[in-house]
């Protein structure tokens, strides 16, 4: 079964628990200097009447369906799992050119100066597929953030949903 | 990677990979909450923590702080044996000793004190967690002590006075049958992530809220209806003007009043002197929105009320204007109502479960009551009310020895951190105090101050008895082995109860029995409990609080009524000046003099709810520091530009008692006027810039929220 991130910006605070939930399943050191596979902004946006709204924001990879990144990598590590259509990696081979991240929309891999590797978030692919949810989502309390079946996603529209990340980061073309 | 290994590298419990779930829970917060946690443990080390989805209370979600669980459990600066003190006080050199050493050494030195000075010349002080405080408070009375002291003298424990005065207990807001939330500064998000999905249900049945707020929060931008962004400091005027508005507009439950309540003529003419436009003014809010709250609180009932432990009585006024807003809930019928706030008393340490224990016979049968209580002299309402010290006094009591001296303090969790004015506060406890230990889980900026350490064991590495909401019970079991050598709070107590051969067997017989006494009668065993891995439904627990109980019995006050004009507090000596009905003064009131308001024009408001914050327990959890590395005061955009600075200056806050240093991040959440700072941090720890009388004369809470300051950019050299 293939999967989908859904992102509700109307129900995050910011509170980051997806982020330490996937640093608990990642076993990130902060004072390694790595970033996080998974942020969250919290961005105060000056409208046009001078007032300000508040924008709260989780971001991780996307795992978009047409991955750039996959194209860029010149040493084919990233690839889509086919069960659950995720974008996954092996860096066994990898030579940190950077390409991934540059390719990807949401500068989502990471470079890793321990190793000089590249990482990013793999939807938690293992754990989806023992049946058990994306540690990010798991750590969700307001339902802002959820990981589900493609074809529910896209029984209920998905136009909404991650296009809404879109627009919140100003990304679409005007 | 072979499929084992890439289940053994994500974590997947099961057979093959060696991962067990084993179940806790996660203490980091209050005991309000206390969520269940699944612990994924492999070889004796907890590897992934999560929520536990089978549990009655949290159903398997956690909060930020809560999720970095394992971080807190592995901190670094774990204390790992007993530790005696070998350089001067604060200066953090220590030696190793034995549990038995350390042990002989309390007996010796705790005995002392009591032989020299008296028993009462030992104080029992408490910070985080609270699972062990029935056992710490009775400790404390059996070795012949009246002054047991906990954070309560900073925490919620006002909000419990000004109820129990008011109408005779607190009561929770009915989410569950409300029409209208008065979200009076709910967040939610960041404190409470649990009562969050009650104002979504609300939301989606068509209900409305209004939240009330200094700072724009997500709970203001995604549910309120109205949201009042208030001056700091003056919701007791608003509560006042609301009521006005809600007699003058015949919106009142007249019915109600008449029959339930007390002082209604005294508190409408208190209410009378705040007409719309002088509230309007005090408050910083337009007629319009004041008006639009108040008829939509008073006529779109069921109305229920949040009520925070601490946001507002961390004002010098605020236990008046916590008064001021509980009487709003009986002057439109929604005190013990359906759908508005329902009395539901507390089971066992601070969670209600609808039965009864005997945990408060358990901490006080054996009050020695042989001299008044630290703070008792000045503070006579908290005295009354509430049978712990008032530690907002332990400062001056250790300077002056006044009205006797302190001269030992034997603390679990003691965070000098909590105090105003800390640095004199240590100072203080360096140079009078003849004893001084301290029993943590952390090599603290406290315990450097320490005679001796013990180290203590985190809630994952022991069992711990736990009510909660929905008629629970449970005893927890360790899923790991304590760390190092550190032990459970409550076996150090009891191990020393036996030491000391203090006169109490059922200390002496241990915790569990200790617990098994305050639950007898309930139908279950601490055994029982044990059996099993999730809380256990209590037979004889009454759940939900049926409401209306109250208003057919009486309240548990001195006329039977809600007490818009308090007998309790009329029964208060009239030279502390503590008025019946609920009256607002200004909150900044011994602080406005012409010199210090020119000198200090902002409005300092300490502790606003992060997410991944709570005191001082998560700055030094790595995974939480993360998402804000350095100690950072929040300014008013245009504040900000008035004053060039932008975002990521380091700039000074200083008050005329202390300065700190601290990033400054710009905002348009807040007034301009207002500083936010978050508390706890070792190196800007911004309770040095309260002084130690700022205080409320009613609960003697600190004005934590309130405070003069002012900010200046430190140029980098």
């Amino acid at each position: 079964m293939k999967y989908t991130f859904v992102f509700n910006p109307d129900l995050c605070s910011s509170c980051s628990s997806c982020v330490i939930g996937c640093m608990d399943q990642n076993d990130f050191d902060p004072e390694s200097g790595d970033l996080p596979f998974r942020k969250t902004f919290q961005n105060e946006i000056e409208l046009a009447d001078g007032s300000h709204y508040s924008a709260y924001i989780s971001a991780a990879c996307m795992h978009c369906v047409d991955a750039p990144c996959i194209d860029a990598c010149p040493v084919g590590c990233l690839s889509k799992d086919p069960e659950t259509g995720f974008t996954v990696y092996d860096n066994t081979n990898c030579i940190g050119c950077k390409s991934c991240a540059m390719a990807c929309p949401f500068g989502a891999p990471r470079y890793r100066k321990s190793d000089g590797k590249m990482v990013k978030c793999d939807g938690c692919n293992e754990r989806v597929k023992a049946g058990l949810k994306p540690a990010c989502v798991k750590a969700c309390s307001f339902g802002a953030l959820q990981c589900v079946p493609e074809e529910e996603f896209l029984a209920e529209g998905s136009a909404k949903a991650c296009n809404v990340l879109i627009d919140q980061l100003g990304l679409r073309r005007k | 990677m072979t499929d084992l290994e890439k289940k053994i590298v994500a974590k997947i419990p099961g057979e093959d990979t060696g991962i067990e779930v084993k179940r806790s829970l996660c203490a980091i917060c209050s005991p309000g909450h206390h969520c269940g946690v699944d612990c994924y443990v492999k070889d004796g080390e907890i590897i992934r923590v999560e929520g536990t989805e089978e549990h009655p209370y949290n159903h398997g979600k956690l909060c930020t702080k809560g999720s970095a669980l394992r971080n807190y459990v592995y901190r670094k600066d774990r204390l790992k044996t007993p530790m005696l003190r070998v350089g001067e006080r604060g200066e953090g050199k220590f030696k190793e000793i034995s549990w038995d050493e350390a042990y002989q050494i309390i007996a010796e030195k705790l005995g002392k004190v009591k032989e020299t000075y008296g028993a009462n010349s030992v104080a029992f002080l408490s910070g985080y967690c609270k699972w062990y405080r029935p056992i710490l408070h009775r400790f404390c009375h059996v070795f012949g002590s009246v002054n047991f002291g906990t954070d309560d003298c900073t925490c919620s424990a006002s909000k419990v006075i000004a109820d129990k005065v008011t109408a005779g207990c607190g009561a929770g807001p009915d989410m569950a049958h409300a029409n209208t939330f008065l979200g009076w500064n709910y967040e939610g998000y960041y404190s409470s992530h649990l009562s969050v999905a009650g104002v979504q249900k609300l939301k989606a049945r068509g209900g409305k809220v209004i939240i009330i707020d200094i700072r724009e929060t997500p709970a203001s931008k995604n549910y309120a209806d109205l949201f009042l962004h208030i001056n700091p400091g003056t919701d007791g005027a608003l509560a006042l003007g609301m009521g006005k508005l809600i007699i003058d507009n015949g919106w009142a439950d007249m019915e109600y009043v008449e029959k339930y309540t007390y002082g209604f003529e005294q508190y409408k003419a208190l209410c009378d002197a705040y007409p719309l436009s002088k509230v309007s003014e005090i408050t910083g809010l337009k007629e319009e929105e004041i008006y639009e709250a108040a008829k939509l609180y008073a006529t779109n009932g069921p109305a229920c009320t949040n009520y925070s432990a601490s946001a507002l009585v961390h004002h010098i006024n605020g236990f008046n204007a916590h008064r001021a807003i509980v009487c709003l809930s009986a002057l439109t019928g929604n005190f013990d109502r359906a759908g508005g706030n329902v009395p539901n008393p507390p089971t066992y340490l601070h969670k209600p479960a609808g039965f009864k224990t005997r945990e408060h016979e358990f901490r006080s049968n054996r009050y020695p009551g042989t001299a008044r209580r630290i703070g008792a002299e000045k503070f006579p309402l908290w005295e009354a009310q509430f049978d712990e010290t008032q530690s907002m006094e332990l400062l001056n009591q250790l300077e002056t020895g006044r009205p006797y001296p302190i001269k030992a303090i034997f603390a679990l969790g003691m965070n000098a951190k909590m105090y105003p004015e800390t640095d004199h506060l240590l100072k203080a406890m360096s140079e009078n105090l003849d004893f001084f230990c301290l029993t943590d889980m952390f090599d603290t900026m406290t315990a450097k101050y320490a005679d001796l350490v013990l180290p203590a064991c985190s809630s994952v590495e022991r069992g711990e008895l736990k009510a909660y909401q929905g008629g629970y019970l449970t005893f927890t079991k360790p899923v790991i082995k304590p760390l190092y050598e550190s032990r459970s709070d409550v076996d150090i107590l009891c191990d020393l109860a036996r030491i000391m051969d203090l006169d109490d067997e059922l200390l002496k017989s241990g915790y569990e029995k200790c617990c098994d006494w305050m639950i007898e009668g309930c139908g279950l065993t601490v055994a029982d409990l044990k059996k099993s891995d999730l809380p256990v439904k209590v037979p004889i627990a009454k759940w939900p609080a049926v409401p209306g109980k109250i208003l057919e019995n009486g309240f548990k006050t001195k006329t039977g009524k809600f007490e818009f004009y308090s007998t309790a507090i009329a029964d208060i000596d009239p030279s502390f000046g503590l008025d019946p009905l609920p009256v607002y003064y200004d909150s900044l009131r011994d602080q406005n003099d012409p010199e210090t308001k020119e000198n200090y024009p902002f409005y300092l408001c300490t502790g606003a709810r992060l997410a991944h914050a709570v005191h001082s327990r998560t700055h030094e959890v790595p995974w939480l520091r993360s998402l804000r590395p350095d100690p950072t005061c929040e300014v008013n955009g245009e504040d900000a530009d008035r004053l060039g600075l932008k975002d990521g200056d380091t700039v000074e806050l200083y008050s005329p008692v202390g300065a700190i240093r601290v990033k400054c991040q710009l905002t348009w959440k807040i007034k301009p006027g207002t500083i936010l700072m978050l508390h706890g941090y070792d190196e800007a720890n911004v309770n040095n810039l309260i002084p130690r009388n700022h205080l409320d004369p009613y609960s003697g809470y600190p004005g934590f929220k309130g405070m003069r300051c002012n900010i200046r950019k430190v140029e980098r050299k």
